[in-house]
């Protein structure tokens, strides 16, 4: 057994807020060792963040330490309160790496001299030294020409380079423990592995152990020895990565492990957690998650239960693990044991299908400066009645400037955009405008900015119904209005609250009535479960799935990661730099991927299995391994419904791989 | 890490160790913090003693230049033919004294304060509400761009004393005269201001859903658009009020503003002006008054956009 280098118990973190004494960390407890990393898993409100912030003294100013203790060294720092103590802890023995490396970084200084003076600053090293020591480290995270780059400042880096410069500034000081708060959220999949990968390293390289701080239960089997699964400011469950992916005993580490859109099944509903997390104003009685664990218990609603032993690694905080609970157990052992294999629904069959959008050599220049460049790029593709098409791509692939094209919320440079046999992207006459309007329409990625914060969710849904005139009466349009909140499962009386008071997940299900309330016949979702907590995508899957099967909605899904649409599309695009690399029938892309590109997206997209995870090969995609200067590419089928770009010395080779 | 060894587990009933009854319908909630966003703006605005203490202060003076007109039988036009009663040092009779022609100063004052208060209230109406319909249309149609930085550019870059001058000269001295010159330089800028507000919100989401929803600009603006900003136009409102007093002295005090017999306290600072080295206090008293109006507005000003802006609800 390793050594135990940290070990934080019983932590209780309390705000002031408004008045209110909110309890945001209800006694959580967390132990590292030496060289390890642990991940912290949890959804946004959990205390994930409060509770590792609280270990270097970052809570906001009306935050604090309530009780609890925090022992490093044999010294308990949780009750520190200058900046002069936290000093000795922080950057010097824990270390932070925080989310969007934008913010963490001065964009008026040069990365070299950020990192150079937090040398000079905790170690007094003179300018030369530290300067050195600082282009050292940049090598160390993998920045090509340091001495080039140390001169350069923050807006010349890309997302992922950023990381990495943030990165060498957490580890100049030499921390013993690394704290990442979802260091990769904000970056690319592709970005993301070769982070993870580098953390991995200097982990190794300077013998650190790392709390890695996420949502992502594939980043988790990737990165973690051992795994806390953290809910409403408690941790219900702690043990080795394995033991948790594989024998998850906490009724929420399950149902989180079933809910993964990588599990789904096509043409099934996916498991679902029903309801929202609680937030910081709910009082929370027994076991916090009861209320939404179908199974529960009674004595869950009514005592909180300890932590039970399973293994001498492996502990969960419910009262299915006491010895009373042995015949529930029993019970809900036969109860799954029943549940037969289900098998997925036949593929969509194109045979006869008729285009309903159809985008042809669609091309999107934007200005920037005096610069034009083209965010979308000769794009062609149609969209069939009844399908889900699925565009696929990183940020800045121009998968959402395609979407708002077809909405008509985005200028065209080039190229057609049909709707039912209608050109789309011209001036409209009125009646048609309004006729595209009605049939067509969008789904956002964020639902905290997505609805009008100073409107009743009575007008945010009833919006369409005003602009179309579709009811007769007040008593018709409040009736369309319940109808709506009923089908996004959200109760008839939220009508006159505001947004604020909702949920993420409830937001985006407004979010959702507000589009369907029209009748719309096709609808463009940006990626709608990107922004949302695991527990709750999976419900907002299964809601777009149950719609489309109800209403015979057609869908475009604007997604960046492949393993997520793979069980709800029946098509799919990937998308690189402004064009469509390739496109194909979901299983005929996930079994024979040819583009480089696709495959480089298929590898790097985590997935929630420790073994697979662990010894994973990073892709990276280098798009100067084409020929194109002697060969030109172009866009052909390779196969019925396959499509690619490629030249014709690699169209040949693909031919042969498919054979 | 230990397992907390309870006892308590085996004290449970067994009963207790059974299913329980789900209530799907509960589920939704979450439980939600109060917040309302006029609450806590008020309760922080509320919370500095400054503002309360200007608050009364200026409810007060508000208060009195309008009961004033009506319990006093002191004419503030009222001249004195008698030598005797003029440039009276202050006294119990006269509280700010009298002026070169015996009229009373403390009356003069009040009724003085009363046609100020009306006239920046009047001009703060109309220049911030049409800066606000301006900058609403001028944010949401981009091709105004051109026409509106041309009139902006031209407005602004001569200094705005010259139109104000102008204008005076212009049109016949009255209180509408002095409005129209107040607005008619101070609107470019607000609606400039109101401009990059509502280019900021124009963006978001929430509009671009509006817009796929087909909604009217006209009720993006007033539903979507302007409720966010009521906060900021009551700030500004709040602002324009003491720069429109001080200007009104300005023009008054260079002689091409209200008629000389109105009174108002530019005409009283400005005939005050004239035998300050004799009598300061026919000066000193309008001006005082002035300041407290001036400062104790930019003072409420300033700490309720700080109250409004959400990252002070704490």
């Amino acid at each position: 057994m390793k050594d135990k280098i940290f070990e934080a118990k019983d932590v209780v973190v309390k705000f002031n807020l408004r008045g209110n004494t909110l309890t945001a960390i209800r006694g959580a407890s967390i132990d590292l060792y030496d060289g390890e990393t642990l991940a912290i898993v949890g959804e946004s409100g959990s205390g994930k963040s409060v509770f590792t912030k609280s270990f270097i003294g970052m809570l906001d100013k009306n935050g604090w330490v309530e009780s609890g203790s925090m022992m490093m060294d044999g010294v308990d720092f949780s009750q520190y309160k200058t900046e002069k103590e936290w000093l000795q802890i922080r950057g010097k023995k824990i270390a932070m790496v925080f989310q969007d490396p934008m913010t963490s970084l001065n964009p008026v200084k040069t990365i070299g001299e950020q990192i150079r003076e937090v040398i000079s600053y905790h170690f007094g090293t003179e300018k030369e030294a530290a300067k050195k020591q600082a282009i050292e480290l940049l090598r160390q995270v993998g920045i090509q020409d340091p001495e080039q780059r140390y001169k350069q400042y923050p807006h010349e880096f890309s997302g992922g380079m950023r990381q990495r410069v943030v990165i060498a500034t957490a580890i100049a000081c030499r921390p013993k423990i690394l704290i990442c708060d979802e260091p990769t959220t904000a970056l690319d999949v592709t970005v993301q592995a070769q982070i993870l990968h580098l953390i991995k390293k200097l982990q190794k390289e300077l013998d650190m152990s790392v709390i890695y701080i996420t949502h992502d239960l594939g980043v988790v089997a990737n990165v973690a020895d051992r795994v806390a699964v953290m809910y409403a400011g408690q941790i219900v469950e702690y043990g080795l990565a394995n033991e948790i992916f594989k024998d998850a005993r906490h009724p929420y580490s399950k149902a989180l492990l079933l809910s993964l859109p990588q599990l789904g099944v096509r043409g099934h509903e996916l498991h679902s957690i029903k309801g929202s997390p609680p937030n910081l104003y709910k009082e929370i009685k027994g076991d916090a998650f009861a209320p939404r664990n179908p199974d529960a218990m009674k004595v869950d609603y009514e005592y909180e239960p300890p932590f039970f032993k399973v293994s001498d690694t492996h502990y969960a905080k419910t009262w299915l693990l006491s010895d009373k609970a042995a015949e529930y157990r029993k019970e809900l052992e036969q109860i799954n044991a029943a549940k037969t294999e289900i098998k997925p629904a036949p593929p969509m069959d194109f045979s006869n299908a008729k285009p309903l959008v159809s985008v042809r050599n669609l091309t999107v220049n934007f200005k920037l400066g005096r610069k034009e460049f083209s965010a979308v790029r000769d794009v062609s593709f149609d969209i069939h009645e009844g399908e889900t098409f699925s565009l696929v791509g990183e940020s800045g692939s121009g998968k959402t400037t395609t979407g708002k094209a077809i909405m008509k919320i985005c200028h065209t440079s080039g190229g057609e955009i049909y709707y039912d046999g209608v050109q789309v992207n011209r001036k409209m006459k009125a009646h048609e405008l309004t006729e595209f309007r009605k049939n067509v329409q969008m789904i956002f990625q964020d639902p905290m900015a997505s609805l009008n914060e100073r409107a009743k969710v009575d007008y945010i849904i009833s919006e369409g119904l005003y602009n179309f005139h579709a009811y007769k009466n007040e008593k018709e349009r409040k009736e369309k209005v319940a109808a709506a909140m009923h089908s996004v499962g959200l109760l008839e009386e939220y009508a006159t609250r505001f947004p604020h008071e909702f949920s993420g997940g409830q937001r985006q299900r407004i979010g959702i009535a507000r589009a369907l309330v029209v009748e719309p016949k096709f609808i463009v979702a940006d990626e709608p479960i990107s922004a949302l907590d695991v527990s709750i995508r999976a419900q907002v899957i299964n809601l777009l799935n149950q719609l489309k099967k109800e209403k015979g909605f057609t869908y475009m899904f604007i997604a960046h990661d492949l393993s997520v649409v793979r069980f709800i599309s029946d098509r799919i695009a990937v998308m690189y730099k402004g064009r469509i690399m390739e496109l194909a029938e979901t299983e005929e892309l996930f079994r024979n991927p040819l583009h480089p590109y696709t495959n480089a997206l298929l590898q790097a997209a985590p997935v929630p299995d420790p073994d697979i995870e662990r010894d994973k090969e990073v892709v990276v995609y280098d798009p100067s391994i084409h020929q194109y200067e002697t060969e030109k590419p172009y866009w052909s089928e390779v196969k019925p419904g396959h499509f690619v770009w490629a030249n014709d010395p690699e169209l040949a080779e693909y031919r042969t791989r498919l054979k | 890490m230990e397992t907390i060894k309870t006892t308590k587990a085996q004290d449970l009933p067994q009963d207790l160790f059974t299913r329980a009854d789900f209530h799907e319908e509960l589920l939704e909630d979450t439980g939600f913090s109060n917040y309302s966003y006029w609450r806590s703006t008020f309760r922080t605005f509320f919370k500095s003693t400054v503002v309360k203490v200007i608050l009364v202060i200026m409810l007060a003076l508000i208060a009195y230049t309008v009961i004033y007109p009506m319990i006093t039988d002191l004419d503030p036009y009222e001249v004195a033919l008698s030598p005797v009663e003029w440039n009276l040092p202050p006294s119990s009779e006269h509280l700010f004294g009298t002026d070169g022609v015996g009229r009373d100063i403390w009356a003069r004052v009040w009724f003085g304060t009363r046609t100020s208060f009306l006239l920046a209230i009047a001009v703060a109406f109309f220049q911030v509400g049409l800066g606000v319909i301006i900058g609403a249309i001028w944010g949401f149609y981009r091709k105004l761009d051109t026409l509106m930085f041309a009139i902006y550019n031209t407005l602004t870059n001569v200094p705005s004393t010259i139109y104000l001058v102008l204008i005076a000269y212009v049109m016949k001295p009255s209180i509408i005269t002095i409005i129209i010159a107040l607005v008619a330089t101070g609107w470019i800028s607000e609606a400039r201001w109101f401009r990059s507000r509502i280019l900021a919100l124009r963006e978001a989401d929430y509009n671009i859903a509006s817009v796929c929803l087909k909604t009217p600009p006209s009720r993006i603006i007033s539903r979507n658009v302007v409720p966010y900003l009521v906060s900021l136009i009551i700030m500004d409102v709040a602002l324009t009020i003491p720069s429109s007093i001080g200007s009104e002295v300005f023009l008054s005090f260079i002689g091409v503003g209200l008629p000389a017999d109105l009174c108002t306290l530019g005409n009283l600072v400005n005939q005050g002006r004239s035998a300050f080295l004799v009598y300061p206090y026919q000066m000193i008293f309008p001006t005082m008054i002035l300041c407290i109006i001036t400062v104790s507005f930019y003072i409420i000003g300033n700490k309720f956009a700080d109250a409004s802006d959400p990252r002070n609800h704490v």
